[in-house]
C-alpha cells in the first residue's frame, strides 16, 4: 500500500493532514500441542485531522477511496468549525517546519505461505514438548505485523512509512507444590519473518535457556520488599527508560503538571546517565521503530531528554512546540487509521557506559539482578513501576536463588540519582507497545543499570 | 447491496469454496468524540470503520481473517485466503460454530448522537470541577456516542442482529497546587443516554474529591500486613485478574488453573457473590451475543463463596469436556454487603484504601505486586493520609477468600455494578 495522496492536494484549504494507513497484523497460536488461532486481519482507511481558527476536527473511513478522502476533510472540517464556534479560543498557528518527503522502501507482496509458518511453529512446539515433557504448560505464538502509512499535508510534507515487526513468544509453565509457575520470552523484533527466523532449530538453545531459568524459578523466593540496591539487566533497563522518564517528558503531560515540568535544565539522574528518545538511527544502527516523518508531517529529530544527568527537553509535537516556543521534535504518532497522532516516544533508550556486566554483579553485596520484565506504568509525580518476571538474589557477588514474580518501582527522578554504573552492553527491546489512548510500537533500549529501587515482595 | 445481505453472500460464497462449516460476523460502527486536554476542549472527532470476520472449518481445520472493506470485490480474496489459512492450519476436533438457535435482532440505546448536548454536559463538567474542586487539573477527557450494528450468521442457522448505542465518558486528572502535584487518576463510565451531567456518573465524586485531599501524601508506616479495602474502580481489575487466571480458556486447558476441581466447590469468602449481567438493567454498556455466536445470558459466577461455573468458550469446552460458559464473562455485579464504607473503614486497625493498584500482571498462581496509588493509610478505624510510594502484595486467591466485608453502597460504571471490599493478609511497604 503506497498510496498517491498528491491528486487531492487542492481538497486541503485549511491547515489539514491526510493520512491513508493500512494495518496488517497475522497471529498463529499453540496451545498444549494444538492449534489454537490461525487469523490475520486487515484495517486500512483514510484519515483527515484539520486545524480552524484554534480548534480541531478529524474524521477517518474505512477503505481508500476518492469519496472517502473527501467524507474525512469534510467531516474534520466540519468538526473544527463546530467546535471553534461552539468555543471561541485564538487561532494561532502552528509551527511550518521545512517540507519534508519521505519515502521507505516499498515491502515485497509476497507473505510467507501460512503452511510454512504452521509447520514451523509445530516444530518449535514438538521440541519443547519431547525435551521438557515436564512441562505443565506450553504455548507458541507468531505475531507479524505491517503498518504502512502515507501521508500529505496542508505544509507540503508528504511521507510513505512502512513498519513490519515479527514477534515470536514462547511459553513455558511448570508446577511446583500444586501451583503454576510461569515464564515467557519474546523473540524477534523489526522485521519480515523470514529475515528474523531462519530454522526452528535456531530458537532451540534460547529455549533451553528459558527452561533453565524456569527451573530455577519454580524453586524462586519472595523478594524481601524494600529499597534495595539492583542491577537491572540491559532488557529491562530501556522499559525504566520509557516508563519513569520518557511519559514524564512527553510535553502533553508536562503541561498537565508533569514533575518534568519544573526540572528543565536541572541535575535529576547521576552524571553516569544520558537519555534519548531516538528517531531512528541510533549507535550506528536502525532503530527498532525507526520514525523519518511524524504524522504530522515533522522531520523526525533526536530528543536528548538527559544528558550527564540533566534534563534537557521534551518530546513535542507542532502544537506543544508553539507552546513552548521550540521546534517540533517529529514524535506526533498515531497508531491505526483512525486515530488522531498524540506525543508519543519513538525508541528511547538511555545510553551505555563503560563497566562489564559480570563486574557489576561481582561487586554487588546484598541485591537482586533483575533479568526481564512484564508490563509498566508511570505517573506525573515520576514514579513509576514494572512487573518482573525473572531474577535473583545476589549475595557476596554471586547469583543465589531465583525470586518470584514481583513488581519494582520508585520515583524516577531519585532511582537515576542512585545509579552507580551503567554496562557497556548494550540492548534494544524491538517488541514493545504503548498504551496511551491508542496502543503504539515502541522501541526501548538500554545498558545494564546498578542503582536502587522498591521491589515488592513479602 | 445492503450489510446483511453482503453477509449472507459471504457465509454461502465460503461454503462454495469448500468450508464445512462457516461463520460471519459483520459490524458497522460510528464513533462522534469529544476530546478535552488539560482543561480545554481541542478536538472533535468523527470515525466511520466496519469490521468483517470470516471463519472456515474443514475437516478439524480452522482459518479466519477479518477486513474492513465491506464489498463484494474485498470478499473474493479474503475468501480465498481464509480457506487457505483453513487448509494449513493443524487439525483440532474441538475447533467448531455455534449450533442453531432462533434468529433474533437486538436492540438498545439511541441511534444518533446529540453534539450540542454532548458540549453542554462537558462544558459543565469542566466549569463544575473547576468551580468545586479548584486544584484539580483535567489532564484528559473523551466523551464519545459510538452506534453499531453487527449481523452475526454461521451455517447452522445462527442469524443475530444487535444495534447498540452508548455515551461513553472518561478522564484523567490530578491535583496542582503550587509545586506538589499529586498522583494521576482516571475512571470512566458508560450510559445509555446524556440525562445526568457527568460529575454524577460512576465515581467520578469520590475520586475527584480524594485527588483534591492527596496533595501532600506520605509513605506508610513501614512494613506490615495489614487489611486492605478495594475501591470500585479497583475492584473490576482485581475480578478480571482473579477469572482469566482461574476459569477462563487458557489455564483450564493447560491445566494451570489452581480452579480447576473448584466448580461447586468454596473458590472465595462465604460473603462475596459476583454475577456477569451482560443483558442486567443497570448495566450500558452490555452485549447480546457471545463471541462465538450464542445468545448471551446472565450467570452467576460465584455465589457466596462457590464457584457456579466456569467461563468457557465453545473451543474451550470442547477442550476440556466442562461445561460451555453462557456469556464471556465482564459486566461485573457483585452483591453489596450489610456495612456501610464509613463502618468498614471504622473496623480496620491497620491498612489502606486502595483507590488505584498499578502492578505488574499476576501469575498464574494468584501473587501480585504493586504501587497503591492515590490510596489512603488507614489506622485505628479512620482514614489517616494519602500515600505515596507504597507497595502492596499479596495473592489474589487468597485476597478474595479473605473478605472481612462488602460495602452496602455500589458504583455503577455502566459495564458494571461493584462495592467496596475489605480483605486482610497483604504485605503494605513504603519506601
Amino acid at each position: 500500500m503506497n498510496t498517491d495522496l498528491s491528486s487531492f492536494k487542492d481538497l486541503l484549504t485549511d491547515y489539514t493532514e491526510l493520512r491513508c494507513q493500512e494495518n496488517y497484523s497475522l497471529v498463529i497460536g499453540f496451545l498444549q500441542g494444538d492449534n489454537t488461532t490461525n487469523t490475520r486481519l486487515t484495517t486500512c482507511g483514510v484519515s483527515a485531522r484539520v486545524y480552524k481558527q484554534g480548534a480541531w476536527g478529524f474524521a477517518s473511513y474505512p477503505g481508500i477511496s476518492a469519496e472517502g478522502v473527501e467524507f474525512v476533510i469534510t467531516t474534520a472540517t466540519r468538526n473544527a468549525s463546530f467546535l471553534a464556534a461552539e468555543d471561541p479560543r485564538p487561532a494561532y498557528s502552528l509551527p511550518r517546519g521545512p517540507v519534508t518527503n519521505h519515502r521507505d522502501e516499498p515491502g515485497t507482496a509476497n507473505r510467507p505461505r501460512p503452511e510454512h509458518l504452521v509447520a514451523f511453529l509445530k516444530e518449535i512446539d514438538n521440541y519443547m514438548a519431547t525435551k521438557y515433557p515436564s512441562l505443565a504448560g506450553r504455548a507458541v505464538t507468531l505475531n507479524c505485523s505491517e503498518l504502512n502509512k502515507t501521508l500529505l499535508t496542508s505544509d507540503g510534507a508528504s511521507a510513505y512509512s512502512r513498519l513490519p515487526r515479527s514477534l515470536l513468544k514462547i511459553d513455558m509453565t511448570v508446577e511446583q507444590a500444586g501451583a503454576p509457575v510461569h515464564l515467557q520470552e519474546v523473540f524477534g523484533g523489526r522485521g519480515e519473518f523470514e529475515d528474523l527466523f531462519t530454522t526452528p532449530a535456531h530458537l532451540f538453545p534460547q529455549i533451553d535457556w528459558l527452561y533453565e531459568h524456569l527451573m530455577r524459578k519454580r524453586e524462586g523466593v519472595f523478594a524481601t520488599a524494600g529499597l534495595k540496591t539492583c542491577i537491572l539487566a540491559p532488557e529491562i533497563t530501556g522499559i525504566l527508560a520509557h516508563e519513569a522518564i520518557g511519559h514524564t517528558c512527553e510535553a502533553d503531560l508536562v503541561l498537565g503538571g508533569s514533575i518534568a515540568g519544573s526540572h528543565l535544565g536541572q541535575p535529576v539522574a547521576s552524571p553516569l546517565v544520558s537519555l534519548v528518545d531516538f528517531a531512528h538511527t541510533a549507535l550506528g544502527e536502525t532503530c527498532p521503530v525507526p520514525v523519518f516523518v511524524d504524522d504530522e508531517g515533522t522531520a523526525a529529530q533526536d530528543v536528548p531528554l538527559i544528558d550527564h544527568g540533566v534534563l534537557k527537553g521534551f518530546l513535542h509535537n507542532k502544537e506543544s512546540a508553539r507552546h513552548f516556543g521550540v521546534a517540533p521534535t517529529g514524535n506526533a504518532r498515531a497508531f491505526r487509521f483512525s486515530d488522531e497522532p498524540l506525543i508519543r516516544m519513538r525508541n528511547t533508550a538511555i545510553l551505555p557506559g563503560t563497566a562489564e556486566l559480570d563486574e557489576m554483579i561481582a561487586s554487588l553485596d546484598d541485591g537482586y539482578y533483575l533479568m526481564r520484565a512484564s508490563n509498566g506504568q508511570a505517573d506525573s509525580t515520576s514514579e513509576f513501576m514494572f512487573g518482573v518476571t525473572l531474577g535473583y538474589e545476589v549475595k557476596n557477588g554471586k547469583l543465589g536463588r531465583a525470586i518470584k514474580d514481583t513488581t519494582i518501582s520508585g520515583l524516577a527522578f531519585q532511582v537515576l540519582q542512585t545509579v552507580s554504573e551503567v554496562s557497556r552492553e548494550f540492548k534494544w527491546i524491538s517488541g514493545g507497545m504503548c498504551g496511551k489512548k491508542q496502543l503504539i510500537p515502541v522501541g526501548l533500549g538500554g545498558p545494564a543499570l546498578k542503582c536502587q529501587v522498591m521491589i515488592g515482595g513479602r | 447491496m445492503e450489510m446483511k445481505e453482503l453477509n449472507t453472500y459471504a457465509l454461502q460464497a465460503l461454503a462454495e469454496a469448500g468450508a464445512e462449516k462457516a461463520e460471519t460476523v459483520l459490524s458497522n460502527s460510528e464513533k462522534t468524540e469529544m476530546n478535552l486536554e488539560n482543561g480545554e476542549l481541542k478536538l472533535v472527532r468523527t470515525t466511520v470503520d466496519h469490521h468483517w470476520r470470516l471463519t472456515a472449518l474443514r475437516g478439524q481445520q480452522r482459518g479466519s481473517m477479518s477486513i474492513n472493506q465491506v464489498t463484494a470485490e474485498a470478499l473474493s480474496p479474503a475468501v480465498t485466503e481464509v480457506m487457505a489459512i483453513a487448509a494449513a492450519s493443524a487439525p483440532d476436533p474441538a475447533h467448531d460454530i455455534a449450533g442453531y438457535q432462533r434468529p433474533k435482532v437486538f436492540r438498545k440505546g439511541e441511534t444518533n448522537p446529540n453534539l450540542e448536548l454532548m458540549f453542554q454536559r462537558l462544558k459543565t463538567f469542566t466549569q463544575e470541577v473547576s468551580t468545586r474542586f479548584p486544584r484539580i487539573v483535567l489532564l484528559s477527557a473523551q466523551l464519545d456516542f459510538t452506534r453499531s450494528t453487527t449481523h452475526f450468521q454461521n451455517s447452522n442457522g445462527v442469524d443475530f442482529t444487535v444495534e447498540q448505542g452508548a455515551y461513553n465518558f472518561s478522564v484523567m486528572f490530578s491535583a496542582k497546587e503550587g509545586a506538589s502535584s499529586s498522583s494521576f487518576n482516571y475512571s470512566g463510565f458508560s450510559v445509555l443516554n446524556l440525562e445526568e451531567e457527568l460529575l454524577n456518573g460512576g465515581s467520578l465524586r469520590i475520586l475527584l474529591d480524594q485527588a483534591d485531599q492527596g496533595l501532600a501524601p506520605r509513605k506508610a508506616p513501614g512494613k506490615f500486613e495489614g487489611a486492605v479495602i478495594i475501591a470500585p474502580d479497583c475492584l473490576e481489575g482485581f475480578l478480571h485478574s482473579l477469572l482469566g487466571i482461574t476459569i477462563s480458556d487458557g489455564p483450564l486447558i493447560t491445566g494451570a488453573s489452581l480452579f480447576k476441581d473448584k466448580l461447586n466447590q468454596p473458590g472465595a469468602s462465604p460473603l462475596l457473590t459476583v454475577v456477569s449481567q451482560p443483558l442486567g438493567p443497570e448495566i450500558a454498556h452490555g452485549y447480546f451475543i457471545t463471541d462465538d455466536g450464542y445468545e448471551a445470558q446472565n450467570t452467576t459466577i460465584i455465589q457466596d463463596g462457590i464457584l457456579k461455573t466456569f467461563l468457557l468458550s465453545l473451543y474451550g469446552a470442547n477442550k476440556t469436556g466442562l461445561p460451555r460458559g453462557v456469556n464471556d464473562g465482564g459486566a461485573f455485579v457483585v452483591t453489596p454487603g450489610q456495612q456501610s464504607l464509613a463502618e468498614i473503614i471504622k473496623g480496620v486497625k491497620k491498612g489502606i484504601l486502595l483507590t488505584r493498584f498499578s502492578g505488574g500482571t499476576p501469575s498464574l498462581n494468584g501473587d501480585f505486586s504493586g504501587i497503591a496509588k492515590n490510596s489512603f493509610y488507614v489506622a485505628d478505624g479512620a482514614i489517616q493520609y494519602p500515600l505515596n510510594e507504597t507497595m502492596i502484595a499479596g495473592n489474589l486467591i487468597s485476597l478474595f477468600q479473605e473478605i472481612t466485608a462488602v460495602s452496602r453502597e455500589q458504583v455503577n460504571f455502566g459495564f458494571a455494578l461493584l462495592p467496596w471490599i475489605a480483605s486482610q493478609g497483604v504485605t503494605i511497604a513504603a519506601q
